[in-house]
């Protein structure tokens, strides 16, 4: 599952995405919006097409770099509150080792090259929340 | 030839837009085109060291033939996941 989405991440259903008879374990690790002072929420930018093609890419060299049997992402769109997921990484493997570490290095992965931009809303919009 | 050009974040906010149609030469690489957009958009030009390219959804080397129809993308750089 590749999803760039503009509503609330649905965990169990990503979780649920990378279950598989075949895998001892699965990892689930979720980016949230931290409160900051005057911070209550964070506006996400996405090049959606892009993005999407980006994830699928990655997801392929997830697998070929550790063998594990699903892997899914999803990341949010527009704003997201403070304590809101921002973005679910889910990955299943044989093993715990794999699952964790192709999890770790998918995270970093969306960090370095999907285009996508993080932003404090406007004051005036702050207020609102 | 037309391209059009995607312009994302900061970008879009010095551009005053995020999607631009352009015209260039046939043969213009991507590198050309960019020396011809920061001519256009001077507020731009400080970000070019720090730019990632794309062509039609996909980081691409300055030196790319860009064709009739292509998307070229200028995005700053990214900083998806959590804060």
């Amino acid at each position: 599952m590749i999803e760039i989405t503009r509503r609330r991440i649905d965990v169990p259903a990503v979780l649920d995405s990378v279950r598989r008879d075949d895998a001892g374990a699965v990892v689930l690790f979720l980016g949230t919006v931290r409160s900051e002072p005057d911070v209550a929420a964070l506006d996400y930018e996405v090049y959606v097409s892009m993005a999407e093609k980006v994830l699928g890419d990655l997801v392929a060299r997830a697998r070929e770099k550790f063998g594990i049997r699903e892997m899914s992402i999803v990341h949010r769109l527009g704003r997201v509150p403070v304590g809101g997921d921002s973005v679910a990484v889910a990955c299943s493997a044989a093993h715990r080792r794999e699952a964790f570490d192709a999890c770790a290095w998918a995270m970093d992965e969306v960090k370095r090259i999907v285009p996508i931009w993080k932003s404090e809303p406007p004051r005036k919009a702050r207020r609102s929340h | 030839m037309r391209v059009r050009v995607r312009l994302f974040s900061t970008y879009r906010e010095i551009v005053g837009a995020g999607d631009v149609a352009w015209t260039a030469d046939s043969g213009t690489t991507l590198a050309d085109f960019l020396d011809a957009f920061l001519k256009h958009h001077p507020r731009l030009a400080s970000h070019r060291d720090t730019m990632l390219l794309a062509v039609n959804q996909a980081f691409a080397a300055p030196s790319t033939v860009l064709r009739e129809g292509d998307e070229v993308a200028l995005l700053p750089p990214v900083s998806g996941g959590a804060r």
